[in-house]
């Protein structure tokens, strides 16, 4: 699906990403993790093409170089939730989640648009929300009108697409923590990719498919969560003890900290 | 339920057989009296070639009040789109041509035109000393608008604070150049010149007119279509990339065509200030900030209201007239000062 090799990134002379080697493959569920600072956002962001560097070249969307698709184009295959939504939107809820849409619709709607668009405020809980002003919600629900944009925004017949996700659990309570994730896993079941910056270990652990540890501008660990989350690797990564048990209920891996 | 599409639509007609009635009402008002016939004769017997219509009812009817009245829906309606397209760029209502120095930049080279032109004309080829003034204020509103975008945005975020400051500092620095042409300036220009500071479109001709239309066309052709660009902009510029749309292009779009549109105004009708101000901030109460309505919707509104400008500032102290910018001014100041209490809590 999306493959790089020797990724680098400098700014202002200060090393953020050293030679970093990802390749994800369809229907998998990628979490970034690591502590601050480690580079997480910015290799989400050149993989993203968001960052303009001598990379792209490096980094093969569907086996074809990033700087040979146009932004039109990529626009019906990937889409990325930022970590920082705007927060001033003049607009109706359902008129911020219809922007998921612009790549498919000239100057109105099309009939599939409006479905997808509520299909998409369905599952990540703002239907409800639709004809709010988007100025007078909270910070989560903002999060999940802009999710619910985003998820649109991929809903299309193409076979497999791609998804970038920046900490989408920021300011979600507990219950909307868990549908995201589960939003993101059934869209991965689909044939789609999901590359995800998360900072909880734990949900980490339970949803994706692959882990990549990051720890100052470079992979610490990579692969499977079992194999990444050991109590030694993740103290090492995070300056910080901890224990790695299983879940008295689902038995799956559990990292306690402290 | 009506759907969006076809509320636009609903919209977009009223404004303009509103703005038809307006047009054929102010036909009728003005000082020059007809006599025993009403001006809608006059204008029925000039559409029919009635032979016996005397020249300077002819002259009247036609060129000087038609071609003011279509004079002041060209301007308005440029400028009213200028102003919106600018507020989507820069994501903030404040952005109009006056705030950031746009119209200062135009004034300031068309100034420098008027007052220094004959010394190097005889260099220049034909076409270009024809409409020096116009191309001038092209250039200073392009050159304006360049500078205070490279002050104001970094990384595709416009720090509102910087953009008005720099706005007045361009326009401060209009200002002196203009004093000083002003000060060493003969008769014929300083009239000229006086013109230009005040703004008003009772130096219509169907000539000017007919270059307005051509810049309004080649304008709106781009432009117009934005709305759902300038929509996704309020999201920032890398998420509205993300959508598919080319960011760099689109504010290159802008900036050129923006230029174009209020230099062409400024060239032909001095400045006349604030409807890009004004008629985006009406809008905003109807349509929030959903630009696939206010842009095309502007187009027609800035006519409405300069219209309706123009014919009070022709009226209201007959048989002389009030400048027109003095006018649009009026109204634009107390809004500019609304939408910053408004804006107060964000700008700190």
């Amino acid at each position: 699906m999306i493959r790089g090799q020797y990724i680098s990134y400098k700014h202002q002379e200060t090393d953020i990403l050293k030679d970093i080697d990802v390749n994800v493959g369809t229907g998998q569920f990628l979490a970034i993790v690591g502590p601050n600072g480690a580079g997480k956002s910015s290799l989400l962001n050149i993989l993203a093409n968001e960052i303009k560097t001598e990379n792209k070249e490096k980094i093969f969307f569907k086996n074809r170089s990033l700087s040979d698709w146009n932004i039109g184009e990529l626009s019906q295959h990937k889409a990325k939730f930022s970590q920082h939504n705007a927060q001033d939107i003049p607009l109706l809820v359902k008129d911020v989640v219809m922007m998921g849409r612009y790549p498919y619709f000239e100057s109105q709607p099309k009939p599939d648009d409006h479905i997808a668009s509520e299909k998409a405020m369905t599952g990540t809980d703002v239907l409800n929300l639709q004809k709010r002003e988007y100025n007078s919600l909270s910070g989560g629900e903002k999060q999940r009108v802009h999710l619910a944009r985003v998820f649109s925004q991929l809903d299309n017949k193409s076979e497999n697409t791609l998804i970038f996700l920046d900490e989408p659990l920021n300011n979600l309570d507990i219950k909307h923590q868990h549908k995201t994730l589960e939003l993101i896993r059934s869209f991965t079941k689909n044939n789609n990719t999901a590359i995800v910056v998360l900072h909880d270990l734990n949900l980490a652990a339970q949803f994706a498919d692959q882990v990549l540890l990051m720890e100052k501008g470079t992979v610490l660990s990579y692969g499977p969560p079992e194999k990444v989350f050991t109590a030694e690797t993740i103290s090492k990564a995070y300056g910080f003890p901890c224990t790695i048990c299983k879940h008295p209920v689902n038995n799956n891996t559990m990292i306690l900290f402290g | 339920m009506i759907s969006k599409s076809q509320s636009l639509t609903f919209y977009i007609i009223v404004s303009l057989i509103f703005l038809l009635l307006m047009m054929f009402g102010a036909l009728n008002i003005g000082v020059f009296d007809f006599g025993s016939s009403s001006s809608y004769q006059v204008f029925a017997k000039l559409l029919s070639g009635d032979p016996s219509l005397s020249t300077s009812e002819r002259y009247i009817i036609w060129e000087i009040r038609t071609s003011r009245i279509v004079m002041a829906v060209l301007v308005g309606s440029m400028l009213a789109v200028s102003g919106t397209t600018l507020q989507g760029m820069f994501k903030n209502p404040l952005a109009t041509g006056e705030a950031i120095g746009l119209t200062s930049g135009a004034t300031l080279l068309a100034a420098i035109a008027i007052v220094l032109g004959h010394t190097f004309e005889s260099y220049l080829p034909e076409i270009v000393r024809n409409s020096l003034v116009g191309i001038s204020a092209f250039i200073g509103a392009l050159l304006a608008m360049i500078t205070v975008y490279r002050i104001s945005t970094s990384a595709g975020k416009t720090n509102v604070v910087m953009m008005l400051l720099s706005g007045v500092a361009i326009t401060s620095i209009g200002f002196s150049v203009t004093g000083f042409l002003i000060y060493i300036s003969k008769d014929e220009q300083l009239r000229d010149l006086t013109f230009w500071n005040l703004g008003s479109l009772a130096g219509a001709t169907w000539t000017k007119n007919i270059i307005l239309s051509i810049v309004l066309l080649l304008s709106y052709i781009v432009i117009l279509p934005k709305g759902k660009a300038l929509n996704a902009m309020m999201l920032g510029e890398k998420d509205a990339e993300h959508l598919g749309i080319n960011v760099e292009k689109l504010k290159k779009q802008i900036v050129i065509i923006t230029a174009l549109m209020v230099g062409t105004c400024v060239a032909f009708s001095g400045t006349i200030g604030f409807v890009g101000l004004i008629v985006p901030y009406i809008l905003r109460f109807l349509f929030r900030s959903d630009y696939h309505f206010i842009l095309p919707l502007s187009a027609i509104f800035g006519s409405i209201l300069l219209l309706a400008a123009d014919t009070i500032s022709r009226t209201v102290v007959a048989p002389s007239e009030l400048p027109i910018g003095i006018l649009t001014s009026l109204i634009g100041g107390p809004i500019f000062i609304a939408i910053l209490i408004k804006f107060k809590n964000t700008l700190r």
